[in-house]
């Protein structure tokens, strides 16, 4: 007796994890479409979120900015076989010095993290970073974990109210990502800046210097806020990228840089 | 799959009746506990232990109920915690997910449809054994 309900077990279990094994090898995900209802998703959400940006803060439109800014992230795109055109740059009037990406490729760029760089290449790793958290699927990560899968499907379909999207934009905008994915976004992002023979360093300069300035105006300078650690991070930015070519140049002319200093409002 | 065998005496109309009732009672549970798995086991559980004074038949039944939805919880549970990983948690729709929630979907309907049977058959007086949870209720289910 006891023999016989352990062979219909054993047979039981391995029918069980047979059929397991046999239906997982299906692709379902594309099957279901699960890929286009996510792409879906992700879209509306970014729009939506966006133009609650949009809205509130005024949208810096100067060609000189805007063209230089393309450059940057074009240039970062080509050297790293990233599709150009999903990145949606723009650029906002205000003394924060803050950078963050919105799902569906938006990226969002202040006019006070331009004026606080020292040089160009801070603000093209700081872009790098930012593109990398796009690349690396951070952002509906983030959303997904912070807000729920349910309430951003409720958000696409229009039937979660507006305190909810500004909660979303706010969690976007000044919040901390997992410390594990803000490690991956600088890693990737001094890969994207030797891609593009763009010099690391002055970007690990650049958090070492926000984590000075922390102490002194916190207020302004947001995108500390959202990225602690920054001392830390600069070291191992600086560890990883040292045995990296030595040959860099910078994207834009030095002149360029010069005027898009000249033409920023806040 | 399913056995029907010669139980060791003929059940009268009262506990043919009973027997048959743990299995509705079962079925019950399998619809209600489709979200939350561990009713399917408190409503046997509940109506194992209140027969547990009953006849022999009554109790042999009411302990297959019970078995078949112990493992059913097991399943169940999985499907349970990984969906609700997905909803709230960072845990994504995959292949894995989409093969998971289909076996146990399948082990599920099986188990719904020998329940059914079983439990028309039991209304008839009619001892049916099934494919491992009978031998498993007889190691421990014994006439008193
Ligand atoms: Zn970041």
């Amino acid at each position: 007796m006891m023999e016989k309900t352990l062979t219909q077990l054993l047979i039981t279990v391995l029918l069980f994890f047979g059929a397991l094994f046999a239906l997982q090898q299906v692709n379902w995900v594309s099957l279901f479409k699960v890929q286009q209802i996510t792409d879906k998703t992700e879209e509306k959400l970014g729009d939506l979120l966006w133009e609650t940006f949009k809205a509130s803060e005024t949208e810096n439109t100067n060609p000189i900015l805007v063209k230089s800014i393309d450059s940057i992230v074009s240039k970062i795109s080509e050297a790293n076989d990233f599709d150009k055109e999903f990145f949606k740059v723009h650029l906002l009037n205000s003394d924060e010095v803050n950078a963050f990406a919105l799902p569906n490729g938006h990226l969002v760029i202040y006019t006070g993290l331009i004026s606080d760089a020292e040089h160009q290449d801070e603000l093209v790793g700081v872009i790098g970073h930012e593109m990398a958290h796009i690349q690396m699927q951070h952002v509906m990560k983030k959303l997904v974990k912070e807000i729920g899968f349910s309430v951003l499907i409720s958000i696409t379909t229009g039937s979660a109210g507006g305190e909810i999207v500004k909660q979303a934009a706010k969690t976007l905008s000044s919040s901390a990502f997992d410390r594990s994915l803000e490690k991956e976004a600088d890693i990737k992002a001094v890969d994207y800046l030797t891609n593009a023979n763009v010099n690391p360093a002055p970007f690990a300069d650049f958090l070492y210097r926000l984590s000075l300035a922390d102490s002194q105006l916190p207020s302004i300078v947001s995108w500390i806020s959202t990225h602690p650690d920054s001392k830390e991070r600069a070291e191992y930015i600086l560890e990883y990228s040292k045995d990296k070519s030595t040959d860099f140049k910078s994207i834009l002319s030095e002149k360029t840089w010069e005027s898009m200093k000249e033409k920023l409002t806040f | 799959m399913i056995h029907i065998k010669q139980f060791s005496y003929e059940p009268g109309d009262h506990e043919s009746e009973k027997a048959s009732n743990s299995y509705l009672m079962s079925l019950i549970a399998i619809i209600a506990g489709l979200p939350f798995p561990i009713i399917n086991l408190l409503a046997t559980l509940i109506f194992y232990v209140g027969n547990r004074k009953s006849t022999y038949f009554v109790r042999w039944h009411c302990t297959q109920a019970l078995v078949s939805q112990v493992s059913m919880l097991f399943i169940n549970s999985v499907a349970f915690w990984w969906t609700i990983g997905i909803i709230f948690g960072d845990e994504t729709l995959t292949n894995n997910y989409f093969g998971y929630m289909i076996t146990a979907f399948i082990f599920n309907f099986t188990e719904f449809i020998a329940t059914i049977y079983t439990a028309i058959k039991a209304r008839k007086g009619i001892h049916v054994e099934w494919w491992l949870y009978g031998p498993l209720t007889n190691l421990i289910c014994k006439p008193r």
